[in-house]
């Protein structure tokens, strides 16, 4: 109990702050979690190993937060975990349930991050054991199982596939990094473009451009006949009751998603947006009625937070086990033990008992702090969308850019990536690509390669994908149904429709 | 209407105070370099070595100098571009001995340093480049393994291709090639990308050595044998004299002395010359080709001093860095050498 003495006002003052900048960190599109968590490591330094990390776990869970208030109210996503929150999350702000909907939001994310924090704290050392058990095989795996939602998120399966190729595509421009164990030469780009492209479009950027900036053409091509947006758009008042009740019949899809988010988290390599994709695609799948899904349900929003907030503490797992960090943010993380000589690896938690106690205190402290901040806030926050258009709309614009510029440290490319992705948003939309399929393959189509590539290179042969392990039969078997299902749930609309129109 | 004036009075104090507070920064940065400074990392982890021996830099320096410095994790190329579009001093570099090896083995995006920027002081080294085996390899030594490939025998190094992760499987691959001609081709290199991943391989059974940090691998290596994560050092790359300098606990529960097991002379990775390979990661700044030689000679009487007080030293030990300062003209022609040295053995390969 030695751990108690080091928990002092100051503690949890940090923990509380660091959480409320996170959630403003998140809420700006274009800064992340993992910029908050960055700019703020020099300051442990000063605060020490223990009050800094209260800190930083707070930005942690703060920004991964923060993400769902954009992705709700304007469509786009704050942090790239946060996209498929925008699928259910702005029709429903459209239909005037945007504080509704941002509830459900902060619920779905208390329990993903309070079930994450468990799984953790019980299960840490056995879980890391498990996950190295998964080799570039089983990753690439993963992320093919995600990338199978495409089948079900579009509308029209040809053209989303179709998109969901091009994402891909537009993933692999650049070069295939040598860090990543590739031979650094770029390609799918000209000679002139390399000092711009060499590495390729910037994840970010493209997101809120492809979101953000092309809902913002979207909405300039209507014209400002309707300016004052609260005139169409009415905003039903929700409490927390209303927002409560719409997770009755869904405690399976909540703990689903948030041991989803945990799992994905736990795997280093497998990105946080993997999450959120996952579990949305599972809820899709298995969910008796998917029908509204994408149109404004709640059960997709519940996937996606709960997901993405479940990320934390899974994230967290290889970081305190192995010194692999689960995904970027924690990848900063491990600088505040490296800047104070604190090694990170398998002996972490038995040699650092008071640390672990410590972080685990800090890492629910912050989850019910953003409870709180957030579902209080939520209705002076959702009132964004009141803002007449002609003031709001070039607000976010200016916020996207700056957002963009400062997300690699100032590169201006960046801000171009921005402007083109939102014409390109834009133009998709207007001949009926998909804009959802495209971005997931956009964000998981760099991934896939690697894995494949180096699956290939470790094993030799294409049949190691199926014989690989016990683990890669089931993640296909799990392949196979995903994409079975949306076939099966497309030929029931179909006929649906045609009975209806004889 | 009083809150109002009160308020006012308050912000005119905040004004005054902040004015008054960067009046005096001002007045203390009298030197050539001036303004705001991003000192870039060639890396974009703010988990490793270089952040760490930036920040540990960046943060004396900008008291020293009072200026603001800001040590930004961008990445090699990042870095390396925005680096030679300021000429004003304003943007510097911390990298290691990857700048240059990157140019020595070809990769895209490295030019000579020596000819594209300007080789600033050295500031420490990194006595932690390893490799390590699985704990139940039959492997015991590094020699065992020489002599495994040299009896045709495949062994597969995973490494990060083009760098420090690099260098020590083209001494190894060379001294086979001295040793037992012709066999050297069954030491394989495995690319991989980050440590996690050159671990996995490891776990996998998909490399039998790979390349890694003592910082990184140390608690691996304290693992009971029949854990499928245990790791055993055959060795570490730096100086014997370098190793000597470091705390005598050694690093984690490795004590110094255990430590020096895996260094020359105990091991040996015969260069031809009757010579042993050695490989120390050093960190150095880098500048802009054109930046004022003024600011050049400003960093460097500054690091002078801050090394001659002697707290930074400190700092570094306790997170197992070897202080090494070397004035800006004496780090170039030390580091001149040292990629000659290491180009002649990866041409010996060619």
């Amino acid at each position: 109990m030695e751990f108690l003495s080091l928990f002092d006002l100051t503690f949890f003052l940090l923990a509380a702050f660091g959480t409320l900048v996170g959630v403003i960190f998140g809420a700006i599109p274009g800064m992340t979690a993992t910029m908050a968590v960055a700019v703020c490591l020099p300051l442990t330094y000063a605060l020490g190993l223990h009050h800094g990390l209260a800190l930083l776990l707070g930005l942690y869970v703060g920004g991964i937060s923060g993400g769902m208030v954009p992705a709700v109210l304007l469509n786009i996503p704050g942090t790239p975990s946060s996209i498929t929150t925008t699928f259910d999350g702005y029709p429903m702000a459209r239909k005037g349930q945007g504080e509704k909907a941002l509830r459900i939001c902060v619920i779905a994310s208390l329990v993903g991050g309070l079930i994450s924090a468990l799984v953790l704290f019980l299960f840490a050392p056995v879980l890391a054991n498990f996950s190295i058990k998964f080799s570039y095989v089983e990753k690439f795996l993963i992320i093919l199982l995600a990338l199978s939602v495409i089948a079900s998120l579009s509308s029209s399966m040809l053209i989303g596939i179709f998109s969901g190729v091009i994402g891909i595509w537009l993933s692999l421009i650049g070069d295939y990094s040598i860090s990543d164990g590739g031979n650094g030469h770029t390609r799918l780009m000209f000679d002139f473009m390399e000092p711009y492209l060499f590495e390729g479009f910037s994840l970010l950027p493209v997101l809120i451009g492809i979101f953000g900036v092309a809902t913002i053409l979207l909405e300039a091509e209507k014209g400002v006949k309707s300016d004052l947006t609260h005139e169409r758009v009415k905003v039903s008042k929700s409490d927390g009751a209303g927002a409560l009740a719409a997770f009755k019949g869904r405690f399976t899809n909540l703990t689903r998603s948030s041991f989803i988010g945990t799992f994905v988290g736990m795997l280093p390599g497998v990105g946080g947006s993997a999450a959120s994709v996952l579990a949305y695609t599972q809820e899709k799948n298995l969910s008796r009625d998917t029908s509204q899904m994408g149109k404004g349900a709640p059960q997709g929003l519940i996937a996606s937070e709960s997901a993405n907030n479940a990320l934390t503490g899974g994230a967290l797992i290889p970081l305190l086990s192995l010194g692999i960090p689960g995904d970027a943010t924690t990848a900063v993380l491990i600088g505040a033990f490296t800047l104070q000589g604190i090694q990170v690896g398998p002996l972490f938690i038995p040699e650092n008992t008071t640390t672990w106690y410590v972080m685990m205190t800090a890492l629910v402290f912050a989850n019910i702090v953003m409870f709180f901040l957030m579902f209080y806030a939520i209705k002076y926050i959702a009132k964004v969308v009141m803002v007449p258009k002609h003031i709001l709309f070039p607000l976010i614009v200016m916020m996207c850019v700056v957002g963009a510029y400062a997300i690699n440290y100032g590169i201006m490319f960046d801000v171009w990536t921005l402007l083109i992705f939102g014409v390109l948003g834009y133009l998709i939309q207007k001949i009926g690509l998909e804009v959802a399929p495209l971005i997931i393959g956009f964000i998981l189509g760099s991934q896939a390669e690697v894995y494949f590539v180096k699956s290939l290179e470790s094993f030799g042969t294409y049949t190691i994908f199926f014989t690989r392990s016990p683990i890669a039969m089931v993640l296909w078997a799990l392949i196979a149904a995903s994409v079975l299902f949306s076939i099966v749930i497309r030929l029931k609309a179909r006929n649906k429709t045609t009975t209806q129109t004889p | 209407m009083k809150i109002a004036k009160r308020a006012t009075t308050l912000l005119s104090v905040g004004v005054a105070a902040l004015s008054l507070g960067l009046g005096s920064m001002a007045a203390m940065a009298d030197g050539p370099l001036r303004g705001n400074v991003r000192v870039l990392i060639g890396s974009t982890s703010t988990g490793g070595d270089t952040y760490q021996n930036a920040s540990i830099v960046a943060e004396r320096l900008a008291e020293h100098l009072g200026l603001n410095i800001k040590v930004d994790a961008v990445g090699a190329s990042s870095a390396f571009r925005t680096l030679s579009r300021d000429s004003r001093g304003n943007t510097l570099m911390i990298f290691h001995d990857q700048s240059y090896l990157g140019h020595v083995y070809g990769v895209q995006g490295y030019d000579d340093i020596f000819e594209e920027y300007r080789v600033g002081p050295t500031l420490a080294v990194n006595p932690g480049n390893a490799y390590l085996v699985p704990k139940n390899s039959p492997y015991e030594t590094l020699d065992d393994i020489i002599e495994a490939v040299g009896n045709g025998e495949t062994v597969r190094v995973a490494i990060q291709p083009g760098g420090v992760s690099e260098i020590g499987f083209s001494a190894l691959k060379n001294a086979i090639a001295l040793e037992h001609p012709g066999q050297e081709d069954n030491l394989v290199a495995i690319n991989t990308g980050s440590q996690s991943d050159k671990n996995q391989q490891l776990f996998d059974g998909q490399a039998d050595m790979i390349s890694g940090t003592l910082q990184a691998n140390e608690q691996y290596t304290r693992l009971p044998e029949d854990d499928q994560k245990a790791m055993r050092f055959v060795w570490l790359t730096a100086r014997q004299s370098i190793m000597e300098q470091s705390p005598e606990e050694g690093l984690g529960q490795t004590s110094r002395e255990q430590l020096l097991e895996y260094v020359e002379p105990n091991v040996q990775v015969p260069m031809g010359d009757g010579e042993n390979f050695t490989f120390d990661k050093e960190f150095f700044f880098l500048y802009n080709r054109d930046m004022d030689p003024a600011i050049v000679e400003q960093i460097d009487t500054a690091l002078a001093e801050i090394y001659a007080e002697g707290e930074i030293q400190n700092v570094q030990q306790s997170l197992f860095f070897i202080p090494n300062f070397m004035p800006s003209d004496e780090a170039e022609a030390h580091l001149h050498d040292k990629m000659t040295r290491y180009q002649e053995i990866i041409d010996n390969l060619q």
